[in-house]
């Protein structure tokens, strides 16, 4: 089981319930959420408490968006700066002494991995996809230069359609299987602010392939931050580990979060994740399914769905968003599971679930249950789609 | 059988990324211009040879044995121009070497570094040049291999059994692994430069084009070689890659193992036009040997197709690693 918390703004104890149902085997910390002391002391605590991978992401990227929202990284995380520029990265001495700080600060707190610094890179060709590789570069010759540090991670922050060409990513596996480092930490940043488990079907073919080829063929490590149902995919295709948290800015990851905005809005509506369905729907959605006679079906049969199944209906139960959250680890957790295998097998295993669900959102539809936009399983067909394609270029 | 000429060339008919080249339609190796030496000569030349006995001729050098202070060794002969003698003479720089002798000193320099046992070693006499009969020539000396060649072998008793394949496959990754130590490849990986000895073992030779990945101007690493042994990113020149590396090697040897397995290359057939071969080492899929040879062990021909992989990243991403993958199935 490789499911790890992506830490983020209000962690209260969201974390250790995760840890506490063994729902989550470890931790990716965020800078930007937290104070240097605070996180220190924190540290503590869960390794008195728990054995439990625990990871930092540095957040290094922040420093080149404007204006950012990067709450305590500038004053408190001395690699840190703000409005950060490409000319900033002209010289192999400054990138160096990025490199050092970001590490030092890891190496000094005896995390379970460590994370380069990295910037957000748009294509495999353009200046900050450069500016990426040589701070990766760079991170793994120090790194190496350190006697008992443990393993590197390098950091990869890629936006989604970066993934597009195949021959682009072809040529970047080259060099990155060229490297001699322990894993890869991947992060794709999503075109789409909006949460859903949708991904365009090449895209995500690439996405599998690419996480196949570090981790199953090359033998390195990869974990997938922000990466939700996805991770699931990602988990089947060889990724060690996959992050989700417990905000949909924790799920995935789009700039709009690390960017200043006007507060307000709406709290977010009650949802439940189900594991048949491989999605997060509405409570009200639960209970549409409910009435229509289907609720078995759409359970992921974890422990907190007693919650709902000791109440009269789904909307008259005690459900809370609490409960919502650490239930998603339970059915990430649950589906997680049978993704051990080789990875031929996993994928199989995997769209055979994705025909199921897909069946499951028939049944439901023709019953009468109505789904809104991002909850009606159209992601079904670009998992299916993209599953498809990943077994053909991958060769499987 | 393949055809004995494998110095094969192709003019590439197309554009890749952009970036348009044309592979020499002929190959220089084939074009070199072999010295003619008689044994006399030889042991007049280098005065303390004795028992000098005429060996082979490769696509560059012409390979003979003698037997210096008690033991023999191969004693290797290749014409030089002759402007490169002139200009040493009278006394002036020579700006850059010719290649054949760029690439003599580099076989001699990587002979004497390279660490694997299964890298021929460098005989007493290192490079020198001399002139016989108004042939400019330079020489120097290697071990004697006792044995023979992959190319006459499999002429001569055809493919060879899967266990010798494996043993093959490990020790010359031991040999590309220790060039790689060095930042070299040898990028002339075949049948014809490795050996086979009396004992079993197998020797890499002609390190002649191996390639220092940085610092090195020569061709820039494309395009040398045999044609027929190259890896698709040798073909391509895309400067979106940063450059070649060892991986390269390991295709070639892949190509290596499953022709001494199955006795067929798998890309190219004689006869085969050159659009047909390139488009084959950049996208066939070859047919697996147990589809060829019958009892093939299906482990060995999962190694061998990914050793082909049409990337780098397709294949081994450390020669321990596939040391570890042939090392498992020995013996089974
Ligand atoms: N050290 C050696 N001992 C015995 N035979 C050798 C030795 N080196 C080369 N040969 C024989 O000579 C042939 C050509 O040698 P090689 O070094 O590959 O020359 P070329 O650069 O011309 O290809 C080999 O295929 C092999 O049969
Ligand atoms: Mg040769």
């Amino acid at each position: 089981m490789a499911i790890y918390v992506q830490h983020g703004h209000g962690k209260s104890d969201k974390i250790t319930n995760a840890l506490d149902d063994k729902s989550a085997s470890g931790v990716i910390f965020a800078a930007r959420n937290e104070k240097v002391d605070k996180l220190d002391r924190y540290i503590t605590t869960l390794r008195e408490n728990y054995e439990c991978d625990l990871l930092f992401d540095p957040q290094f990227y922040v420093s080149t968006l404007i204006p950012a929202n990067d709450r305590y990284l500038p004053d408190e995380y001395r690699y840190y700066e703000a409005g950060r520029t490409a000319k900033d990265f002209i010289g192999a001495r400054k990138i160096a002494s990025y490199v050092n700080d970001t590490i030092n600060f890891q190496t000094e707190r005896g995390f379970d991995r460590i994370m380069s610094p990295t910037v957000i890179a748009n294509g495999f060709s353009d200046r900050w996809s450069q500016i990426a590789l040589q701070l990766a570069d760079s991170s793994i010759e120090y790194h190496s230069s350190l006697t008992d540090a443990t393993p590197l991670l390098v950091s990869l922050v890629l936006s989604e359609g970066a993934l597009d060409s195949r021959s682009d990513l072809d040529a970047f596996l080259d060099i990155l299987t060229s490297w001699d480092v322990h894993g890869y930490y991947i992060t794709v940043v999503r075109d789409d602010a909006t949460y859903s488990q949708s991904f365009y079907e090449d895209r995500l073919a690439h996405l599998l392939y690419m996480v196949y080829i570090l981790a199953d063929r090359n033998e390195f490590e990869v974990v997938c931050g922000y990466s939700d149902f996805i991770g699931i995919p990602l988990r089947a295709a060889g990724a060690s580990a996959f992050a989700t948290g417990w905000y949909q800015s924790l799920r995935q990851f789009h700039q709009k979060a690390f960017l200043k905005r006007k507060n307000g809005g709406q709290p977010p509506r009650l949802r439940y994740s189900s594991s048949p369905l491989l999605n997060s729907i509405m409570l009200g959605e639960l209970e549409s399914i409910s009435d229509a006679g289907y609720l078995d079906q759409v359970l992921s049969d974890v422990d907190l769905d007693s919650i709902i199944t000791d109440a009269t209906s789904p909307e008259s139960s005690a459900w809370t968003s609490q409960i919502s959250d650490r239930h998603h680890w339970q059915t990430l957790a649950k589906l997680d599971q049978d993704l051990s295998g080789p990875v031929r097998r996993n994928i199989m295993g995997l769209i055979a679930d994705v025909r199921q669900a897909t069946g499951l959102y028939a049944t439901l539809k023709a019953a009468g249950v109505p789904f809104e936009r991002n909850t009606d399983g159209q992601h079904l067909f670009d998992w299916l789609a993209g599953l498809q394609t990943f077994i053909r270029i991958a060769a499987l | 059988m393949i055809a004995r000429h494998e110095l094969y060339c192709i003019t590439y008919p197309a554009i890749i990324q952009g970036h348009p080249f044309c592979i020499d339609f002929l190959d220089k190796e084939a074009m070199a211009n072999l010295p003619n030496l008689t044994v006399e000569q030889i042991e007049h030349v280098l005065g303390n040879v004795s028992g000098v006995r005429y060996i082979a001729r490769g696509g560059q050098k012409v390979v003979w044995s003698g037997v210096i202070d008690g033991t023999t060794y191969a004693i290797k002969f290749a014409s030089t121009p002759e402007e490169f003698t002139r200009e040493e003479d009278d006394d002036t720089e020579v700006e850059a070497d010719p290649e054949v002798i760029v690439r003599a000193s580099r076989e001699v320099e990587t002979m004497r570094d390279c660490a694997s046992p299964y890298m021929v070693k460098l005989g007493p006499i290192g490079l020198n040049f001399v002139e016989i009969e108004g042939q400019s020539l330079l020489y120097f000396t290697e071990e004697f291999i006792n044995g023979s060649d992959l190319r006459s072998l499999l002429e001569s008793d055809g493919p060879l059994a899967p266990d010798a394949i494996i043993d093959m496959g490990i020790q010359m990754t031991d040999a590309i692994k220790a060039l790689w130590e060095l930042g070299k490849i040898h990028r002339d990986i075949k049948p014809g430069n490795i050996m086979r000895r009396t004992s079993g073992d197998f020797v890499l030779l002609d390190a002649g084009l191996a390639f220092d990945v940085i610092g090195e101007s020569l061709s820039g690493g494309f395009l040398v070689g045999t044609r027929i042994y190259f890896s698709p990113e040798q073909f391509d020149y895309s400067n979106r890659r940063t450059g070649l590396d060892f991986r390269s090697d390991i295709f070639a040897l892949g190509v290596t193992m499953y022709e001494m397995a199955t006795g067929r290359h798998p890309f190219w057939n004689r006869g085969h036009s050159s659009q047909a071969f390139y488009s084959n080492v950049t996208s066939l899929a070859p047919e697996p040997p147990s589809s060829i040879v019958e009892g093939f062990p299906q482990d060995l021909d999962n190694i061998i197709i990914r050793m082909l992989g049409k990337s780098p990243h397709l294949r081994y991403r450390k020669c321990d690693h596939l040391t570890r993958a042939l090392e498992a199935i020995r013996g089974h």
